[in-house]
């Protein structure tokens, strides 16, 4: 387990130097991310929703917002193993689930990063007021899991694909919609400060996260390598 | 003591949709010997050697690994018996000689990681305390960390797929001593090359037709 372990913190330290030297990804994501959140406080703004409607667009919005970033640059650490030729050597030098690991974690960070910046940022440009703060937080915390689970599968299953930007965001909608559904409705019940929507939301993307980290440890090795 | 290791490919063929790049190809490479494998380009040297590997499967035949003691390995072990130098293979560009060696050490377990990269540095003629990123190397000094990087967990199975292109002449004296020095700890040595002072190395040889 300890060397299981120090693989996949060898893979994640290597993505993430990688990372902050080249800033691809993180460029990606904060450009979409920023982008987004532009377009939709000049045209949307803090007023221009009816008290009664802001719970539940504002929830919308925001993971609206997240997914288009998330969709931007989660594909990265598999593409550009692809891309730089580096992938042979790593399928010949680690075990794949070391792999899924360490690229897990790295999307994991990226995504929580992200939040970080974009999520305080969406409150104060849109006047969005969340009842139960640690709510949301934890709604968050869980959306990004399961979001960060489902795209790194889906990243590994197109990096070798001729048109894989496109793929990436074909694939993962269908196996994303059902989590949006979810997110935003737990979002709208941390606003509102209602516990049972809150418990509810968790409950099921907890479920989806387990599942999906489930089908990716049977999956990945056999997707990695063939 | 290192493994003692051989590599057995019976009727090996592969197509690519209906372009067949070779079949019919057996052979094998015995411990402490070099099996070289030639043919004119494109004729799927290099598709063997990843082939071999595990990197691809055939379209027919079989390969394997058969340890001396334990008999044949099973496919998901063959990664850790085996090192790999080919033109296909890339470093990361990003990091420099030691992060790589470091970061290929951790994720095949192998202890006294830092040390050994340093060593293994220096044995190939690169600078370990040199912080520049790999991909403002010459494509001389790349081939020499590929081949340190194919080397940090005396793997007892060697693939070196046009080891000494891009290598100056002292580079291609020192290859030639360390394949000499692996054919004596009894590595199994697969070689594709056209270059005749290394087809010379062979103890067996593999002709591919093209």
């Amino acid at each position: 387990m300890w060397r299981f372990l120090a693989e996949a913190a060898a893979v994640f330290v290597k993505d993430l130097r990688s990372e902050f030297r080249t800033k691809v990804a993180l460029n990606a994501l904060g450009l979409f991310a920023v982008t987004t959140l532009a377009a939709v406080s000049y045209t949307i703004g803090p007023y221009r929703i009816a008290e009664a409607d802001r719970p539940f667009l504002l929830s919308a919005l925001l993971w609206i917002v997240i997914f288009f970033a998330a969709m931007a640059g989660l594909d990265r650490s598999f593409v550009k193993e692809e891309d730089t030729h580096t992938a042979p050597l790593l399928r010949l030098s680690a075990d794949p689930l070391v792999v899924w690991a360490g690229k897990l974690v790295f999307n994991l960070v990226l995504l929580a990063v992200l939040m970080a910046i974009l999520v305080p940022l969406y409150i104060v440009l849109m006047g969005f007021h969340v009842s139960s703060p640690l709510a949301l937080f934890a709604v968050l915390m869980a959306g990004g899991y399961t979001l960060g689970v489902t795209t790194t599968m889906v990243a590994a299953i197109i990096a070798r694909a001729m048109t894989r930007g496109a793929l990436f965001s074909v694939l993962s909608l269908p196996l994303l919609l059902p989590l949006m559904i979810f997110l935003i409705q737990g979002t709208r019940a941390a606003a509102e400060g209602s516990p049972d929507g809150v418990t509810q939301t968790l409950r099921a993307v907890i479920s989806l996260g387990g599942v999906m980290t489930v089908v990716s440890v049977i999956l990945f090795p056999v997707v990695w390598h063939e | 003591m290192k493994r003692s290791i051989r590599v057995e490919f019976d009727e090996l063929a592969k197509r690519f949709d209906l372009r067949v790049i070779f079949r019919g190809v057996s052979g094998r490479a015995e411990p402490g010997e070099v099996l070289v494998i030639t043919g004119p380009n494109g004729s799927g040297k290099s598709t063997l050697v990843a082939m071999l590997c595990g990197l691809l499967r055939p379209t027919r035949g079989s390969i394997r690994y058969v340890d001396g003691d334990d008999g044949e390995l099973s496919r998901d072990e063959w990664r850790s018996v085996l090192g790999v130098v080919a033109p296909s293979m890339g470093l990361y560009e990003e990091l420099d000689a030691m992060e790589n060696l470091r970061f290929f050490a951790k994720v095949r377990g192998v202890h006294d990681a830092e040390s050994l990269c340093r060593d293994l540095l220096g044995r190939v003629g690169l600078d370990p305390g040199r912080k520049t990123p790999v991909g403002g190397y010459s494509t001389g000094m790349h081939q020499r960390l590929k081949i340190a990087q194919a080397l940090l967990h005396d793997p007892p199975v060697l693939f070196l797929d046009e080891p000494g292109s891009n290598l100056d002449p002292t580079g291609q004296d020192w290859l030639e001593g360390m394949v000499l020095e692996q054919r004596e700890r009894g590595t199994a040595l697969v070689l594709a090359t056209n270059d005749r002072r290394e087809m010379e190395w062979g103890t067996r040889h593999v002709a591919l037709s093209g």
